[in-house]
C-alpha cells in the first residue's frame, strides 16, 4: 500500500547537533533532503552548515579496525557490550574521540609488534620445515661426502625440467673451483631436485655469484648448521622448531589476554564509530543559522509519532520536529514508499529495476503479483516443467542466500510455478505429450473445445488476445483513476475515449464476422465515432494514432500463445527424437537434453515476456515512473552485535 | 514431393522472422555492451532490452508452424 509521506524539519541548537544526528540514524526513518537547492547567495539567515571532523573519525576507525583484526576473535559478551554502548552514547563527540584515541595508544604499538614478531616466527617455522625436508633427502648421500675441514656445503634446487642446467652448473664449477669440488643430486620430490655441493672456502664467492647467475634456487644453511655432519643438523632443526613454537604459543597467550581485556570495547567502539562516520558524510545536506541546525526531510506517515517521540524522549522541548504543508504539485518530488506484504515483495524489486514509480500513482506491484504467475503459467503449462522449476528456484534460493536480488529472483520462479503445473493440468502436458503417450494424462475439453495446445491453435489464439484486450482495459481504467488523482480531465477523457473505441471496434469486427448479430455492428460504429472526439480533446491529434498503438499493443499478448506453442513443439520434437532413436539409452538422453534445454528457455523466455508485457503494454496506459524510492537515513546491514 | 510450397513457405516464414531478430538484437547488443561498461549498474535493463525483439522470430515460429501443421 502507498505509505503518506509527510515533509518535516528539525530544528534545534547547534550543540545538539551530533546527538541529534545519531538519534535520528538509531531511529532510521527520515530520508534526508539536501538543503543546499534551497539556498541563495547572499542568505544572511540560513546558510549550509559546516563540514568538519570528517577526516578524523575516518583515521580512528582504520586503526581501530586495524587492532580488531590483529586480535584473536572471541565471543561477544551482548551483555557488556550493550554497557559499554550506553556509556559510548553519553559521550560527546570529542569525548568519544578520546577515548577511541587513549584505547588506541593503549594496544596499537603491543599488537603491532606482537603481530610481527609472530609472522617472523611463523617465516622461521616454514624455512625449518623446508631445510628438514631437504636434509633428509640428502641424507643417505651423507656417507659419499668427504666431510673435510675448510670447505662449504651448499644445496640447491632445481626444476625437473631444467634438468640440463645442473650439467652447466658442472661444468663451470670445475672451472671456478679448479676440481676442488664434490656435486651429488638426486630427486626430492615429483617436480624438483636437489643437488648437494661441497667445496673448497676459497672459491665461495665465485660458486655462489655463478649460482646466483644461474637463477637456481640456492637453499641457505643458517650458518650454525654448516660444516655439521647432518644427524647433527636434524637435531638442531627440531630444537628451534619446538623453540618457535613455544615462541608462538607465547604471544598467542598474550593477544588473548589482551582481547580478554578490550575486544568487547573495540567491537563497540568499531560500530560507534562506523555510524559516526556515516553521520559526518551528511552534515552537507543541512542548513545552519547562528546559533541553530536546520534538517529537513521525508518521512512516511506512520512513522511520524515514533521519530517524534525518540527526539522529545532525548532532547525534551530543546529539539523540534514541524511537519510542513506541500502543496500536491511538490507532493511529486516525495520518496515512494509501498509497504507491500511478502509476497508481493520479489515484484515490486522486478519493478524497481526498470523504473521506480511515482509518488502517488497506483502501485502496479499487486497487479504484477497477479497477472505475471498467470501469463508465465499460460506459456510455460507444464507439469513436470512446473515441477522442476520450483525445485530448482528452491535450490539456488538456499545456496545463495547473500545475493538478495537472487532471492527476489527465485521468489517470483516459486509464485509463478504454481500456475504452470496448473495450466498443465489443463493442457494435459507431462513433458510436453509425454504423458498423453503414455496414457497417464489428457488434455480437459470445456465446451466442446480441447485444451490440447498443438490441435487448439486458432482458439489459443483468441483466448491470449482476450486476455489482452482485458488486460489494456484494465490498465486504462486504471490510468483514469491516476488521472483522477492528479485532476487532469484531459487524460480522463483520452483514456476513457480509448475504451470506448476499443470496445466499438470489438463490436465492429465481431458483428463483421458474424459472431454477434448484426446490430451490434451498428452499434460499435456509433461507439467509435462518439470516442473520437473525445479522444481528440484528451489528447490532440495524435490521439487518434494511440488508436492504433493501443490496438498494436493488444495484438501483442499474441506472444502469450505463440510462446506457448513454441515450448509445446520444441517438447514434442524431444519426445519424438528420443522415440526414434533405436538404441532406448541414446534416445533418453536425446529427449532429456532437449527438455532441460526447453526447460531453461522456459525459465528466462516466459518470464522476459510476461515482464514485457507488463512493463511496456500494460504500464504504459497509466504509469508514469520516474519517481524515487523510500530511503531511509540509517545503518545499511544487519548486525549481530549491539543493538 | 507433390505440394512443395507449404515446407518451403514455413521456411521462409520462419528464417526471415531469425533475420530480422538477429539485426535487431545485433545493433541492441553492441549498444547495450557500452552503456554497461559505462554504468554496470543497468546490465539488468540492457538483458531486457536485448531480449525484447525476441517476438520476432517467436511469431515467425508460430507462423512456420501453423503452416506445417494445419496444411499438413
Amino acid at each position: 500500500m502507498l505509505q503518506k509521506m509527510k515533509k518535516v524539519q528539525v530544528l534545534g541548537p547547534k550543540k545538539d547537533l551530533q546527538s541529534v544526528v545519531d538519534v535520528l540514524y538509531h531511529t532510521g526513518t527520515v530520508q534526508l533532503e539536501d538543503m543546499s537547492r534551497t539556498f541563495r547567495p547572499g542568505d544572511t539567515l540560513l546558510r549550509r552548515m559546516d563540514i568538519e571532523k570528517g577526516g578524523d573519525i575516518a583515521n580512528t576507525l582504520v586503526k581501530i579496525g586495524g587492532i580488531f583484526l590483529a586480535l584473536p576473535k572471541i565471543k561477544y559478551d551482548i551483555k557488556k557490550q550493550e554497557q559499554i554502548y550506553d556509556e559510548l552514547q553519553q559521550l560527546t563527540h570529542p569525548e568519544l574521540l578520546a577515548r577511541a584515541n587513549h584505547v588506541i595508544d593503549e594496544l596499537e604499538s603491543t599488537t603491532k609488534e606482537l603481530a610481527v614478531k609472530k609472522s617472523d616466527l611463523e617465516f622461521t617455522l616454514g624455512a625449518m620445515d623446508r631445510y628438514e625436508k631437504i636434509i633428509k633427502k640428502i641424507q643417505p648421500l651423507e656417507s659419499q661426502l668427504p666431510i673435510l675441514e675448510g670447505f662449504e656445503v651448499t644445496v640447491i634446487l632445481i626444476q625437473r625440467e631444467f634438468r640440463e642446467v645442473l650439467d652447466f652448473i658442472k661444468n663451470t664449477l670445475v672451472e671456478i673451483t679448479k676440481k676442488q669440488f664434490e656435486m651429488i643430486s638426486a630427486d626430492m620430490d615429483d617436480t624438483t631436485i636437489a643437488a648437494v655441493i661441497v667445496f673448497n672456502k676459497r672459491y665461495s664467492e665465485g660458486v655462489h655469484s655463478l649460482i646466483f647467475s644461474q637463477n637456481v634456487n640456492e637453499v641457505r644453511l643458517p650458518s650454525e648448521f654448516l660444516g655439521k655432519p647432518f644427524n647433527e643438523i636434524l637435531q638442531l632443526i627440531s630444537l628451534k622448531r619446538t623453540k618457535s613454537i613455544g615462541e608462538m604459543a607465547a604471544i598467542d597467550e598474550k593477544l588473548a589476554n589482551l582481547a580478554t581485556e578490550w575486544y568487547q570495547e573495540l567491537a563497540v567502539l568499531k560500530k560507534v564509530l562506523e555510524d559516526r562516520n556515516e553521520e559526518a558524510g551528511v552534515f552537507g545536506k543541512f542548513g545552519q543559522t547562528e546559533y541553530t541546525f536546520v534538517i529537513l526531510g521525508w518521512i512516511p506517515k506512520k512513522y511520524l509519532q515514533r521519530t517524534k517521540e525518540a527526539l522529545k524522549d532525548a532532547f525534551g522541548n530543546r529539539v523540534f520536529l514541524n511537519e510542513l504543508e506541500v502543496s500536491p504539485e511538490n507532493m511529486d518530488e516525495a520518496p515512494t514508499f509501498y509497504d507491500n506484504p511478502a509476497i508481493i515483495k520479489p515484484f515490486e524489486f522486478l519493478l524497481q529495476v526498470v523504473n521506480a514509480p511515482k509518488y502517488r500513482e497506483i502501485d502496479p506491484s499487486p497487479l504484477l503479483a497477479i497477472f505475471f504467475p498467470f501469463f508465465f503459467g499460460l506459456m510455460v503449462g507444464d507439469i513436470a516443467y512446473g515441477i522442476i522449476i520450483l525445485v530448482f528456484a528452491q535450490i539456488v534460493k538456499n545456496r545463495y542466500k547473500m545475493e538478495l536480488w537472487l532471492q527476489h529472483l527465485m521468489n517470483i520462479l516459486i509464485i509463478s510455478s504454481i500456475p504452470t503445473i496448473f495450466f498443465g493440468f489443463l493442457f494435459g502436458e507431462f513433458f510436453g505429450d509425454f504423458g498423453e503417450i503414455m496414457g497417464w494424462i489428457h488434455p480437459i475439453t470445456i465446451a466442446g473445445i480441447t485444451w490440447n495446445r498443438v490441435e487448439a491453435i486458432v482458439p489459443m489464439l483468441i483466448l491470449a488476445i482476450a486476455i489482452g484486450v482485458f488486460h489494456i482495459f484494465l490498465g486504462l481504467s486504471l490510468g483514469i483513476l491516476n488521472a483522477i488523482a492528479k485532476k487532469s480531465k484531459k487524460h480522463v477523457m483520452e483514456k476513457a475515449g480509448m475504451i470506448i473505441v476499443i470496445s466499438g471496434l470489438l463490436l465492429v469486427v465481431g458483428g463483421a464476422a458474424k459472431i454477434v448479430p448484426e446490430i451490434f455492428l451498428q452499434l460499435g460504429v456509433v461507439m467509435m465515432v462518439i470516442a473520437v472526439p473525445l479522444i481528440i480533446y484528451g489528447g490532440g491529434f495524435f490521439g487518434l494514432f494511440e488508436i492504433m498503438s493501443t490496438v498494436g499493443n493488444i495484438l501483442s499478448y499474441a506472444r502469450i500463445m505463440a510462446i506457448g506453442m513454441a515450448s509445446v513443439i520444441l517438447a514434442l520434437v524431444a519426445n519424438k527424437l528420443g522415440g526414434m532413436m533405436e538404441v532406448a539409452v541414446l534416445g533418453f538422453l536425446i529427449a532429456a537434453l532437449l527438455h532441460i534445454l526447453n526447460i531453461v528457455l522456459a525459465m528466462f523466455s516466459p518470464f522476459l515476456h510476461s515482464f514485457r508485457l507488463h512493463v511496456v503494454e500494460f504500464n504504459s496506459k497509466f504509469f508514469e515512473g520516474g519517481g524515487k524510492m523510500y530511503k531511509p537515513f540509517r545503518r545499511e546491514k544487519e548486525d549481530e552485535t549491539v543493538k | 514431393m507433390v505440394d512443395w510450397g507449404i515446407p518451403i513457405g514455413a521456411g521462409i516464414a520462419f528464417g526471415l522472422g531469425a533475420l530480422g531478430t538477429g539485426i535487431a538484437q545485433s545493433k541492441i547488443g553492441s549498444a547495450g555492451a557500452g552503456t554497461i561498461a559505462e554504468r554496470p549498474e543497468t546490465f539488468g535493463l540492457m538483458v531486457i532490452l536485448v531480449a525484447i525483439p525476441e517476438t520476432l522470430v517467436i511469431l515467425g515460429f508460430v507462423v512456420a508452424a501453423m503452416i506445417m501443421i494445419m496444411l499438413v
